[in-house]
């Protein structure tokens, strides 16, 4: 029982992960808490389930094409939101981010209603391995975030773009000075943004339905991974992402079911009681 | 006809309240609050449920300002000495609570049924058929009042200080002020006149569920803190009051547009209310009125008002100027967030 718990909780939080990492990017390199992470979430499962059920492409070229076409949705609306607010501070920028959340959401809402959808898939019989539980779905949410994990890392580590992403997040100025261009940099990010977010808009979508609340429900998980690895550090975020995770369901074991989505809350809670600056990050506390 | 506009602007009221209390925590102090639904459905079934045991519907309001305050000074306390982001998120998370809280708590809130025959005020003074307009009567002097007040508060020195720490939190400290007691008492005051506010609405509606509770609530109070002019009071009271009246006006879309049902009207009603904010934080980040401020040019010649910082130049300056502008953004403030993942990030 309670290995399975474990199992389960570990594939939740490899989901998180993705919208977690998304988070601490953004608030990395333009340094705000991006809260229209939930509304990009939302809208990345419609596009996949657009192209998936409409459009009756496979799932995974469904996936694709959301996660090219929600990076893009993502660079317009940094072009015609966030630009424009980029000195004012970051509490302009979070007020403006939840804006721009409404309005992805009501998209969503305006074009496909209220109604729960589900992706156009074969159900498939759980595999039983040792007297665990294992759905596709999560065989496939292992292997598709573990190998975007991967891809991140490299990308972050070993290319000219991440030492560019890694110099603007450590400092704006000096990345400027020393010639990387800001807008570039900015943009790729997002793009990088829209791709994780919609991956992990189909993944959410798989294991539970589709509707325009999906991400807003999210939102506090996402938030809560982030926060407990430290904003800013993407190590971090995978590592809040997974306890998270497996924190939510092990605690089923003695909170009600009902109260679940309370408990990525009461996490954020504690933290800022005993460590604010999360697990991984240095201090954030103001005088 | 005119019942229709006495609803509307019974709404409208209720809304302006809300307004008001976001106004002393973001727009005074710089606290963001995304949990505002929370306080305001935690105001209106604190309302009901002391309304419900007898003690009468003025008892359950002064019951719902206070169980908001305790609530929001609490949230504060937790997070108020953080960065501001922290604030948000658990504002956040406190929304979900209560209305987990209420979904689930049968024996409290009756769950999904929700709280009926929730007794109001002067109920028994006035005739059924003319209630609502004794009721809309209430309401604005309600509004008044708490205008009146926050008012006072506003121009008082505990409202420059707020401003001040707004402003620029480490100035503030070093004149002798404590941000974080400063931050806590302002929350406090919004959270109670959000559950103020939500009591109103217990009270005009006489039912109340958990699905009345959603963040349109708390869209339309930042949409109104926005346009009226952050800070102001009166910015408030009328750019506010007149885009609320507007947005709820598009309820007559229905009659026009056909293919338009109620989800679709709520999602553009949601929408447009998000479109607004991000445009006028682009175009208008000092909404229709400004806040009522000491002229600075009598204190300091040369200095600069703290809400230009808002307009700062762009070009080639900005970047050098980014780092150099008063205000939130300061550079005695943000730096340390830039050290911390500077550190974090070489050691990944």
């Amino acid at each position: 029982m309670l290995a399975q718990l474990l199992l389960n909780g570990l594939v939740t939080g490899l989901v998180l992960a993705l919208p977690a990492l998304a988070l601490t990017l953004i608030f990395g390199i333009l340094k705000f808490p991006n809260f229209a992470i939930g509304g990009m979430l939302t809208m990345g499962a419609y596009l996949a389930w657009v192209f998936n059920t409409l459009a009756g492409l496979p799932l995974l070229v469904a996936t694709v094409l959301a996660a090219g076409s929600l990076a893009l949705v993502a660079v317009l609306c940094d072009m015609a939101a966030f630009a424009h607010l980029r000195d004012r501070g970051a509490i302009t920028l979070l007020v403006a981010s939840i804006g721009l959340s409404f309005v992805l959401e009501n998209i969503c809402r305006f074009a496909f209603g209220n109604d729960a959808r589900n992706f156009d898939i074969a159900v498939a019989r759980p595999i039983r391995w040792q007297g665990l539980r294992v759905n596709h779905e999560q065989l496939v949410t292992v292997a598709a975030v573990l190998g975007c994990l991967a891809l991140l890392y490299l990308l972050l580590r070993l290319t000219p773009l991440g030492r560019a992403m890694r110099a603007m997040a450590d400092n704006a100025s000096l990345a400027a000075v020393r010639g990387i261009d800001q807008t570039r940099v900015t943009r790729i990010t997002w793009v990088i943004i829209g791709v994780l977010t919609a991956l992990a808009g189909v993944l959410v979508g798989l294991d539970r339905a589709i509707d325009p609340l999906l991400g807003w429900n999210y939102q506090i998980n996402m938030f809560a991974a982030a926060i407990l690895g430290g904003l800013g550090s993407v190590l971090g975020a995978v590592v809040g992402a997974l306890i998270i995770g497996v924190v939510e369901e092990v605690a089923t074991l003695v909170l009600p079911i009902n109260y679940r989505q309370a408990i990525a809350f009461l996490a954020i809670v504690l933290l800022l009681l005993f460590r604010p600056h999360g697990l991984f990050g240095r201090r954030a506390i103001r005088k | 006809m005119t019942a229709y506009l006495v609803a509307i602007l019974t709404l409208v009221a209720i809304a302006t309240l809300v307004g008001f209390g976001l106004n002393i925590q973001w727009g005074l102090c710089g606290l963001v609050n995304f949990g505002i639904v929370g306080f305001f459905s935690l105001g209106a079934y604190v309302a009901a449920l002391v309304g419900l045991s007898g003690a009468g519907a003025f008892a359950g309001m002064a019951a719902a300002a206070l169980a908001c305050a305790c609530a929001s000074a609490l949230l504060a306390l937790l997070a108020a000495r953080l960065e501001d982001d922290y604030l948000a998120i658990v504002t956040i998370g406190f929304g979900e609570i209560v209305r987990l809280v209420m979904l689930n708590e049968d024996w409290l809130t009756h769950g999904a049924l929700g709280l009926a025959d929730i007794p109001r005020p002067f109920e028994h003074m006035v005739a059924a058929d003319t209630y609502p307009v004794a009721f809309l009567a209430f309401a604005v002097a309600l509004v008044a009042a708490v205008f009146a007040i926050l008012e006072a508060l506003t121009r008082s020195p505990f409202g420059r200080a707020l401003r001040a720490v707004r402003d620029d939190d480490v100035v503030t400290a070093t004149l002798g002020k404590s941000p974080f007691v400063l931050r806590v008492k302002a929350f406090a005051i919004g959270g109670a006149v959000m559950g103020l506010a939500g009591s109103l609405h217990a009270f005009y509606l006489t039912y109340i569920d958990p699905s009345q509770f959603t963040p349109i609530v708390t869209a339309y109070a930042f949409m109104a803190v926005i346009a009226g002019g952050r800070g102001s009071n009166v910015g408030l009271l009328l750019g506010a009051g007149s885009i609320m009246l507007l947005i709820e006006a598009t309820r007559f879309l229905k009659d026009f547009i056909p293919f338009l049902d109620a989800t679709k009207l709520s999602a553009l009603r949601l929408g447009l209310i998000g479109v607004g904010i991000i445009v006028l934080l682009i175009f208008r980040p000092n909404g229709f009125f400004r806040e009522p401020r000491l002229a600075s040019r009598s204190v300091a010649p040369q200095g600069h008002h703290a809400d230009e910082a808002d307009g700062a130049p762009r070009g080639p300056l900005a970047l050098a100027h980014s780092t150099q502008s008063p205000g939130r953004a300061a550079a005695g403030i943000r730096p340390m967030t830039t050290i911390e993942t500077t550190e974090t990030r070489s050691s990944t």
